[in-house]
């Protein structure tokens, strides 16, 4: 490798990409052969940086100058000044919120500073789709380390005393998990690796597959030693990431071509491969039974798990499945050692697996706060120091709200247990869950039971519909909660739709039924004023609900700001605005179909909305 | 063996058992409806759903598939949380499918009367499909036709066929229909296709079946067709409870070689499709039945025990028997099925004999031909049946005014008054043609025999040779050669068998001394001959360069003599000078 | 001095053995009426026919001369009659060069079982050598 002097580091993660990260790299390529740098200065596409609300991004090493909101007509400018000039153009760098002086190091914002980085360890500083790049990075040496110098027993007794937890919602001990399938007796014996992220607006796993695919392969691998009897692994990616699909079959491919998958890896009898699955495109082959029947070609439905899959499952053989994030934990584990990690996060695991939540979570952090992207933050942080200092406290000063913690299986966490730490213990003892890692903020202008409707029409949707509970039982949980944004709702559907929530949670086939009710439970125990508001008073506090409000003109506004001047009217769909030319205008309820259309136009403000 | 405890129950159960089996041990009901002994248990309607307690774990399960494993185990199956959940289940499939009966049982069993819930898929058929996937299951687990699945998702979800169309991998087996709860799956007869479920009602509906109670020997046979093991491999439930393992799918029809010097051809009749003429409503109507079916309702082993009954089990105030049907028809059969009149004479007695049933006979000429005969026919007008001779037009169906059960109604014409009458019945009884079997024609190509115009093989000599054929060795006897009646086919039958033994006891069979020959002083070894042997019987010298035939494959045709350009080979019996002879002979005058 | 008085035409039929033969006699089983004229020669197949028989039969005089074989296909000797057929063809344009009309040479396929059509044929094929006259062939 030649010597560059400076290399640019480019997300290519999904995000950027869709704001046209190639396309900034191939004119920043033009520029510098322009400049005649190109022995000087490399440009890297890198996966996802995180910070994906700030894209695109690109970080100039090694320097670690961080760049954002870059567009292609500014390349020009910023080669000719940072790289010729010498100088890092102060435009293009973060500023945190309320400031005016910009921070050009990436490691000095708030939102990288604040995190711990274990499965996103090398983000932003490795081009995905090279082997040799993640091999400089320490990669494959955890695998090394254990072909050649541990049993599989010791792999698996540093695993358990890791105390690490399943990453995928969960939270069930990996190691426990491994040691169960080792011991339930078979010759044929699988991982999987569960890549089929489909909570709304959780991206975590395709960010690590996107980045550093390899530490996955990598902790595959490792699991299949420790297991034993394994040589077969599938990984199942979501059908809608064909970006992670590529890279995952570029990486599998390069790992084959260095002798790290397929027979006599490291020149041990140890023999395993790996094969990349596409998803079937349905939110509940996230679960593991379905998962498993959807990789046997079958319709992608759960099964009753009394007998479990570590057991009996993918063509009826013991297997072992772990989600993206924990099999990229497990080269660092075994690398830095159970001690390490158990130094990071809450309680204590050396007795009891369950007790205690160790190393760190990659968050996906969404809604209204300022820094939207992943974050990694250790267990047993606050939200509070999430949302404020990582997150960068609420959009537009508007106050906190809540936090949607787990997609649409969690739960809703309100403003009076902010400073609850994060973990699998303390999340699902307030009625939420980890999840996947989903995290959505919400402020005031979020309306709670809008937001129970919106993730039970998500569940109702996805629901395969095999078991009575789920298909029958969401949706009409969702009809009642469609019924009271609508204003339609009485006071007995509260308690129907609690008693319903219950019924199904006890009773559901697979866990997505189980957890479905989540968002409606939580939301009815810390925001039952706000339905009771919606069925008895029919008003939407938030002013969402749009059945439940009611537009009027403010005549002095109307008449002193805006002379009358009937834009409104003109726009007004259904034709609900009366009013001459310069004399107040008037909204005919009856009429009005609740658009706000003439809220949006209205430039003085005279509508208001009650 | 583990100890559990089902609410409050100490019962003793092998492990593995499910809680459904051991709650029926302890006779304690625990209400299901997707369950099914057949197949796996599916757990789905969650109606099932139990506590159980380990130690202080206490957790929801379904009965139908939780094994029990541990000693000590603690089962409530109606403790105030269950019933919560089944109130709030059968609610919600109560509130979708209100009039579907099974689902309004249960309900009312857990003590749901009315949803509270407003369902806005309501469907009011009291036969929709709820989902349950019994059909899916049984068509997978134990058909393994794997036919039906589910279609789409969540509150969508419905049962389907592969592209909605029907598809050649159901074999028709019937087995959804049988396990579906609600009778949404119903059979419908298209036709005679692929192991198709056959509408004969009157016969053994499984496919495993003893035909009749006086079948030899008296074992169960399997109908291919409509076994699911042998079309699907699934199935293969009737040899677990064949104790003595006598079941052996694997046994196929084989084909076997074995040489014989003599073959006697009975291969019989079959008898005309009567749908083939809807004016008679065969397989349309109700209480129309064949000849055959009603002979098999007379057995007293047969499905009534001999009795005479209505399709809905009431017993007939008129039957009509009608004679000819598609024989004498010019559209049909010309000739005569010979059989009819006289069963058709023992059918009305019969009818007499048992019920108190008017009996019509719509004959076209009553045909008493043989011994003793005559005299039945005599008896039957003594016995009062109204013989109506005239050809049926059409039978249809005929209700009264009054309400009362609807009747058939056969309009004729009577031609001794020169009248049309409109006669009502209960029951109509056709007497299909006989007709040669419908691959007739492939036997008479493999042995090389003739057939009659009307299909029936062909004998020798209608009165000098009437059971051997064209065909040296094989003879005819039964209907296979025309239609006839027990006494004329066992004489006929009895005849061939007599040739044959004559043959045998000879010890030795007279060939045909009609050969060619070559006369190798002529022969010129232009081997013309050679290829236009159909037996291969002339191959070519090559020492002596001359064709030579060879007298065992030799038949005589006398092909190569008409085309030996040297007049080298002669026809022994029809040599060219016997020819010409018999040309000078026969013109000479 | 008879020939004067009615035509009576002499028509030599070469029957085979399993098909028309058969017919032939099945025809006369049933009581059909075929024609008096013809005068039978049962050979074994249709294709033993050599065109020899069929010159020497008009030469001696016959007035007609009728094969009769199996179907196409249903030959007791697999496929004798496809012989007698190329052997007719070929036979009725040598006729012709002969001065004789073709038409007084015939063949048809009749089968055991058509006893009707032998009759039918023979009926037809007898009406149709009146028409065309004695041949004449025979010096007196």
């Amino acid at each position: 490798m030649k010597p560059y002097t400076i290399q640019l580091m480019i997300c290519a993660g999904t995000g950027c990409v869709s704001n046209q990260s190639f396309e900034i790299k191939e004119v920043l390529e033009k520029e510098i052969k322009k400049h005649n740098l190109q022995n000087e200065a490399m440009v890297v596409t890198t996966g996802c940086n995180g910070f994906c609300g700030a894209g695109p991004i690109m970080v100039v090493q090694p320097d670690g100058i961080f760049y954002q909101y870059l567009k292609v007509t500014d390349i020009p400018y910023l080669v000719e000044e940072h790289l010729v000039k010498g100088r890092p153009v102060k435009k293009f760098m973060y500023v945190p919120p309320k400031e005016e002086i910009p921070i050009p190091r990436m490691n000095k914002i708030p939102f990288f500073s604040g995190q711990t980085l274990v499965a996103l360890r090398n983000r932003g500083m490795i081009d995905p789709e090279f082997i040799e790049d993640y091999i400089a990075r320490g990669g494959y040496r955890a695998l090394a380390k254990v072909l050649t110098t541990m049993s599989p027993d010791e792999v698996l007794k540093e695993i358990k005393k890791s105390g690490l937890r399943g990453r995928g919602g969960g939270g069930f001990p990996t190691g426990v998990k491994w040691e169960t399938c080792k011991k339930i007796p078979g010759d044929r014996k699988f991982v999987i690796c569960n890549a089929d992220e489909g909570d709304p607006g959780a991206f975590m796993d395709r960010s690590i597959i996107e980045g550093d695919p390899h530490s996955v392969i990598e902790g595959m691998i490792i699991g299949a030693y420790a297991i034993e009897n394994v040589r077969e692994g599938y990984i199942y990616v979501r059908m809608e990431y064909p970006l992670a699909i590529k890279r995952f079959n570029i990486a599998v491919q390069q790992a084959k071509d260095n002798g790290l998958l397929g027979d006599n890896i490291f020149d041990t009898n140890f023999c395993f491969d790996i094969k990349v699955r596409r998803g079937a495109g349905a939110f509940v082959c996230g679960e593991s039974t379905a998962l498993m029947a959807s990789i046997m070609g079958n319709p992608g439905e759960p099964r009753a798990k009394y007998i479990h899959t570590v057991e009996k499952g993918l063509y009826d053989c013991p297997t072992c499945l772990n989600n993206v994030e924990t099999w990229a934990n497990i080269p660092q584990i075994v690398l830095k050692g159970a001690d390490w990690f158990t130094g990071i996060g809450t309680g204590d695991v050396t007795h009891d697996p369950w007790g205690g939540s160790k190393g760190t979570k990659v968050f996906s952090l969404a809604g209204k706060v300022n820094n939207t992207g992943l974050v990694e933050v250790p267990m047993g942080i606050t939200l509070r120091e999430i949302v404020f200092n990582v997150g960068g406290g609420i959009r537009d000063g508007k106050r906190f709200k809540a936090v949607q913690t787990g997609g649409p299986s969690g739960g809703f966490i309100p403003e009076s247990l902010v400073d609850l730490p994060v973990d699998y213990d303390e999340l699902t003892k307030v009625g939420s869950m980890m999840g996947s890692g989903g995290m959505v903020v919400l402020d005031e202008n979020n309306c709670m039971v809008d937001m129970a409707k919106f993730f039970l029409r998500f569940t109702q949707d996805e629901s395969c519909g095999k078991c009575v509970p789920c298909r029958e039982g969401t949706k009409r949980m969702y009809d009642i909660l469609y019924r009271i944004t609508k204003g339609e709702g009485k006071e007995e559907d509260l308690d129907l739709l609690e008693e319903l929530s219950n019924m199904i949670v006890e009773s559901s086939l697979c866990a997505l039924g189980g957890s479905a009710p989540n968002p409606v439970l939580t939301s009815l125990k810390y925001f039952r004023e706000e339905y009771l508001t919606h069925v008895r008073d029919k008003k939407c506090p938030a002013k969402v609900c749009r059945e439940l409000l009611t537009f009027s003109i403010d005549p002095e506004k109307c008449l002193e700001n805006g002379h009358g001047c009937g834009v409104c009217e003109k726009n007004c769909p259904d034709g609900a605005i009366y009013g001459e030319k310069k004399n107040v205008h008037f909204i005919d309820s009856m009429k009005c179909g609740k658009c706000g259309v003439c809220f949006d136009v209205c430039k003085f403000g005279a509508i208001t909305v009650e | 063996m583990i100890n559990v405890n089902i609410d409050g129950k100490e019962i003793q159960i092998v492990e593995e058992t499910t809680i459904v089996r051991a709650a029926e041990s302890a006779g304690i009901w625990v209400p299901t409806l997707c369950y099914s002994e057949l197949f796996e248990p599916y757990g789905v309607c969650r109606i099932c759903s139990v506590e159980v307690i380990r130690g202080k774990r206490s957790r929801i399960v379904t009965a139908c598939n939780y094994p029990l494993r541990d000693n000590g185990t603690k089962i409530l199956t109606n403790s105030p949380r269950i019933q919560t959940i089944r109130k709030m289940i059968m609610e919600l499939l109560l509130s979708r499918w209100p009039n579907v009966q099974i689902i309004k049982d249960i309900a009312e069993a857990v003590g749901v009367k009315e949803p509270r819930i407003k369902c806005l898929e309501r469907d009011e058929d009291p036969n929709a499909c709820i989902l349950c996937g019994n059909c899916v299951n049984i068509c997978k687990d134990v058909v393994k036709a794997n036919v039906l699945s589910f279609e789409n998702r969540g509150i969508k979800r419905e049962i389907s066929l592969p592209f909605d169309e029907k598809s050649d991998e159901c074999i028709v087996c019937g087995a959804c229909a049988h396990v579906c709860p609600t009778g949404h799956i119903k059979i419908k007869t298209l036709g005679y296709e692929r192991g198709a479920l056959q509408d004969w009602y009157l016969g053994p509906k499984t496919a495993i079946n003893i035909p009749t109670l006086q079948a030899v020997p008296r074992v169960p046979i399997i109908n291919e067709e409509a076994c699911i093991k042998m079309q699907t491999g699934g199935c293969g439930i009737c040899s677990t409870y064949c104790e003595p393992e006598a079941i052996n799918y694997d046994a196929k029809d084989e084909e076997v070689e074995i040489e014989v010097g003599q073959i006697l051809l009975t291969t019989g009749y079959q008898t005309i499709d009567l749908k083939q003429m809807p004016q008679y409503g065969y397989g349309r109507l109700d209480n129309v039945y064949s000849s055959l079916e009603f002979e098999h309702m007379l057995n007293s082993t047969g499905p009534t025990g001999g009795t005479i009954l209505c399709k809905d089990g009431s017993v007939p105030r008129a039957v009509g028997i009608i004679h000819c049907i598609g024989s004498r028809d010019e559209n049909f059969h010309k000739y005569c099925s010979r059989v009819c009149c006289m069963y058709a004479l023992k059918f009305a007695h019969l009818v007499k004999d048992r019920t108190p049933a008017e009996v019509y006979q719509f004959y076209i000429d009553m045909r008493a031909f043989g011994k003793g005969y005559e005299e039945f026919y005599k008896r039957l007008l003594d016995e009062g049946v109204n013989m109506i001779r005239g050809k049926v037009a059409e039978i249809s169906e005929g209700y009264l005014t009054n309400g009362e059960k609807p009747f058939l109604m056969v309009k004729c014409e009577d031609t001794l008054i020169g009248k049309f009458r409109e006669i009502p019945v209960d029951m109509v009884i056709l007497c299909p043609a006989i007709e040669p079997q419908f691959d007739a024609s492939n036997i008479k190509k493999i042995f090389s025999i003739s057939q009659s115009p009307d299909k029936f093989f062909l004998e020798r000599h209608p009165k000098l040779d009437p059971v051997s054929t064209m065909t040296d060795g094989v003879f005819i006897a039964g209907c296979a050669q025309g239609p006839k009646d027990i006494p004329d086919s066992v004489a006929q039958a009895s005849a061939a068998a007599a040739r044959i033994l004559s043959l045998i006891s000879l010890g030795e069979v007279a060939v045909d001394p009609i050969k060619a020959e070559v006369a190798d002083e002529y022969c010129s070894g232009c081997r013309i001959c050679n290829s236009l042997c159909p037996y291969t019987a002339i191959s070519f010298e090559e020492e002596k360069k001359v064709s030579f035939i060879n007298d065992m494959l030799c038949k005589g045709c006398g092909t190569c003599v008409s085309a030996c350009p040297s007049s080298a080979i002669t026809g022994k019996g029809f040599t060219d000078k016997q020819i010409l002879a018999e040309l000078e002979g026969i013109l000479s005058v | 001095m008879e020939q004067d008085k009615e035509f009576n035409p002499k028509i030599v039929a070469f029957l085979c053995n399993w098909c028309t033969y058969t017919g032939a006699d099945l025809a006369g089983v049933s009581r059909l009426k075929s024609s008096p004229c013809v005068r039978i020669i049962r050979v074994m197949c249709s294709g033993r026919v050599d065109p020899t028989f069929i010159i020497k039969a008009f030469k001696q005089g016959a007035d007609g001369v009728f094969i009769g074989g199996c179907h196409i296909g249903d030959c007791h000797y697999s496929e004798g009659n496809y012989k007698t057929l190329r052997r007719v063809e070929f036979m009725k344009t040598f006729l012709e060069e002969f001065g004789i009309n073709p038409k007084r040479l015939r063949l048809e396929w009749i089968s055991a079982s058509e006893g009707d059509k032998y009759a039918a044929t023979t009926l037809e094929f007898e009406t149709e050598i009146r028409e065309l006259g004695p041949l004449h062939l025979v010096e007196a």
